[in-house]
């Protein structure tokens, strides 16, 4: 599944931003971790999709444009992850994390092209956090959380071939747009499209290259699991160890500290 | 959970994390994937791309002087859409992809249908009670029409219960240094602009139709989507303007005040009204007219602040020079109360004595009907025919009618953005059934003309006093300067 993003369209009601903090309960009242210098607001842990307006300097036209995870064909994030938290889905085309793998290592934030993971700092058991394509509504059928709360057709949901197509056919029949479908080549390809009438490098899109980063890293990363594997028994083993010294002491300390929780 | 954790609870959570992750891993099992563990309301179910249903909500952009929203309250229903598009015709009424701006006119009916209250006016209460603090600044305040039937609302009275004289004391408690009526004013606004209509009937006939701009919502309407017209706007600045330019410039040398220490507030039943205070066309000399305005919830919220309790606080005059109101003043604010108070007015300009009993008591142009027609006999001019507007979706359908037929057959037209006028204003109180609360406030609106010593607002013998000692007469230059105004075109911030 994939979605189509007719740039055009949008006018940034945020409706999508909001249905994605609804639907995956962030936390509305939370402080953006990072504004920009022209006042743009970047994803963090509980803005998992944000809406950016360009106006001004590069571009004299009002424009607003939806961020999140691109939902890579080949996820730089996947395969730099060694615990397999976060893994591309076959059936949905979406990337999804799953927390309960995950180990904190946050390589993914490093690995991703386009700096789309956040961690949670504030957290006492962070988590990595970014868009899931709301892969349990898509395997249902259902469209996206955002998708689903656009009114002017700016988010279109669809089978990635024939969204291409539809954004070749709307390219050649209105001369305004860029002949460029942003997502179709980055990278080796993602689930979300995109399309303007303003280049793309003046709507703070980053100019990446075609060839996947996962070609890079996939001999190395095989790997790590193992690693890792080995990592967690080495945990086990002091949790055991620390298990006898506290029995060995028979103090009570520590189920009161528990109590306290 | 507490934030403090013991050493060795810290260990045997990441060691439990470390089994359970190997064991998931080794497993092949992933647990549940992040997110999802919210809630969307069911029109967001089933396959999204729209249409489907009423969703989706409009764009308020930050800079918006007159609207904003809380995220956290929206509920996506899609009933900002509905007003705004299908009551106000603006959204989707002009092309995408976006040219400079979004498009909104201030009107705030999307406040007043939005169910969880996430839209709101955007609030002057502080600013304004910062102003009363002050001791260097002397704090004007002027009451509109429509605010003095609805303010009861927010006190538990009953809908259109009268309360004019109640919020004059209210306000004079709060520490307003002197309280004025903006009846006062749309008397002096029937002035103007019934001397303009005579004028354009006779001499400037390409000036025809004549319509009235003392509707902000309105005016910003006309700038967006008809351009063309704007020549045929009276240039009269709204009651509320012609007030305040009033304030900063006759009651101040009457006062022997700086006009840059004045403070001039007003209650309005309108959130389009703050965006009108700030229009740069408005300015006389580089200054505005007014500063502040606060919407008839606002000043409930400010009176409850200060402990004011409209139900107990002792009644009050305005204050004088400029608080004598006739009946005709009183009704601008309701549908059809600014063309009545006009035809009034017109028919002594042009036959030098009082209207006939009928024209006192003007059925055609009252009620809800969306788009009323009238013809006023005025003897020397001859018939006028009249149309009254509210609700910009019809005056949509009405001017793309003007357009298409090429001519108007209305020399005379009133529009109101806001359904009912502004007694159904964006800033209005809100009530479980607006429908009969509007019918409630008419009812009382006309009951204070009616019951109203003087009936026409040449008869306003503060009005009379106002052109002796300063403005001279109608449309003199002096009028021109203050009262007076232009328009600026937006077409080309919506369209190519
Ligand atoms: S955009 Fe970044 S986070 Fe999303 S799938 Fe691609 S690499 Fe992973
Ligand atoms: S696809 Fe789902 S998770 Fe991703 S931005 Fe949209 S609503 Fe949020
Ligand atoms: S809901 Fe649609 S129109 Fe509104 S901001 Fe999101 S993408 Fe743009
Ligand atoms: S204030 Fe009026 S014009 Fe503006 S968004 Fe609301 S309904 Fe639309
Ligand atoms: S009416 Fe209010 S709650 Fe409903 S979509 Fe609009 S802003 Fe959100």
């Amino acid at each position: 599944m994939a979605v189509l993003v007719d740039i055009t369209k949008c006018i940034g009601c945020e409706g999508c931003t909001v249905a994605c903090k609804r639907y995956n309960n962030l936390n509305f009242k939370a402080k953006p971790r990072n504004v920009k210098d022209d006042g743009n607001v970047e994803l963090d842990d509980n803005r998992w999709t944000v809406i950016q307006k360009f106006h001004g300097e590069k571009n004299d036209k009002l424009r607003f444009v939806k961020k999140q995870c691109l939902h890579c064909k080949e996820p730089a994030c996947a395969s730099a992850c060694f615990s397999k938290a976060i893994q591309k889905d076959e059936k949905t085309g979406a990337v999804v994390y799953y927390p309960d793998l995950c180990v904190g290592c946050r390589y993914c934030l490093v690995a991703c092209p386009y700096s789309i993971p956040k961690y949670q700092w504030n957290e006492q058991f962070p988590q990595v956090s970014k868009c899931q394509m709301c892969s349990e509504r898509v395997s249902k059928g259902d469209a996206p959380a955002c998708v689903s709360a656009c009114t002017t057709g700016a988010l279109m949901s669809g089978d990635r071939d024939e969204l291409l197509k539809k954004a070749h056919e709307i390219i050649n029949s209105d001369s305004r747009y860029i002949n460029h479908i942003y997502g179709e080549y980055e990278v080796g390809g993602a689930e979300w499209l995109y399309i303007s009438d303003v280049p793309f490098e003046d709507l703070g899109f980053k100019d990446v290259s075609n060839v996947p980063v996962t070609s890079y890293t996939k001999s190395y990363l095989s790997k790590v699991p193992g690693l890792a594997a080995c990592w967690a028994l080495f945990l086990s083993g002091i949790a055991f160890y620390n298990y006898r010294v506290d029995k060995n002491r028979k103090s009570h300390d520590d189920d009161d500290q528990d109590k306290e929780g | 959970m507490s934030n403090k954790m013991s050493r060795r609870k810290f260990l045997k959570v990441v060691a439990g994390s470390g089994v359970l992750g190997f064991g998931v891993m080794a497993s092949g099992c992933k647990g549940k994937p992040s997110g999802g563990d919210g809630w969307v309301s069911s029109q967001y179910e089933g396959k999204g791309n729209f249409p489907v249903n009423l969703k989706g909500r409009v764009a308020i952009s930050a800079t918006n002087p007159s609207i904003e929203r809380d995220d956290e309250k929206c509920i996506l229903c899609g009933q900002c859409v509905d007003a705004c598009k299908n009551v106000m015709g603006v959204y989707g009424n002009y092309p995408l992809p976006l040219k400079q701006e979004i498009a909104c006119v201030g009107c705030g009916q999307c406040v007043m249908q939005c169910p969880s209250g996430a839209i709101t006016e955007k609030s002057h209460v502080r600013k304004v009670l910062d102003a009363l603090d002050d001791d260097t600044k002397h704090v004007v305040v002027q009451t509109a029409p429509a605010t003095k039937v609805s303010l009861g609302e927010e006190f538990g009275m009953p809908q259109g219960t009268s309360v004019g004289k109640k919020m004059a004391g209210a306000l004079k408690a709060a520490g307003f240094d002197s309280v004025f009526d903006t009846c006062f004013a749309a008397d002096l606004t029937i002035m103007e602009e019934a001397s303009e209509f005579v004028q354009r009937l006779t001499k400037k006939k390409d000036e025809i139709p004549h319509l009235t701009s003392c509707c902000p919502g309105w005016v910003k309407y006309c700038e967006y989507f008809y351009p063309e017209l704007m020549h045929n706007l009276s240039t009269c600045k709204s009651p509320q303007n012609m007030l305040g330019a009033t304030i900063k410039s006759f009651y101040a040398e009457k006062m022997g005040i700086n006009p840059s220490n004045i403070v001039n507030v007003s209650i309005m039943p309108c959130t389009a009204k703050k965006f009108e205070v700030g229009r740069e066309e408005l300015e006389v000399d580089g200054q505005q007219d007014m500063d502040y305005v606060l919407t008839t919830r606002e000043l409930a919220v400010l009176l409850k602040h200060k402990g004011i309790d409209l139900n107990t606080v002792a009644e009050a005059e305005y204050d004088s020079v400029l608080g004598e109101s006739t009946g005709a003043g009183r009704i601008f604010g309701a549908t059809g109360g600014v063309t009545e108070a006009a035809v009034r007015t017109a028919y002594y300009l042009a036959t030098g004595s009082n209207p006939p009993a009928d024209l006192l008591d003007w059925k055609p142009v009252r009620g809800m009907q969306s788009v009323k027609e009238a013809v006023a006999g005025i003897p020397g001019v001859g018939a006028v025919n009249i149309a009254v507007c509210h609700g910009l979706e019809n005056a949509r359908q009405l001017l793309d009618g003007i357009k298409t037929a090429g001519s108007s057959k209305w020399q005379f037209i009133e529009f109101m953005a806001c359904p009912g006028g502004c007694i159904g204003g964006g800033g209005q109180p809100k009530s479980m059934d607006a429908v009969e609360a509007k019918k409630k406030r008419i009812e009382a609106i006309y009951k204070e003309d009616t019951g109203a010593a003087k009936r026409c607002s040449h008869d306003n013998a503060e009005i009379q006093s106002i052109y002796k000692d300063f403005f001279g007469k109608p449309l003199s230059e002096k009028a021109e300067k203050y009262l007076h105004t232009t328009f600026v075109n937006r077409h080309d911030r919506l369209f190519d």
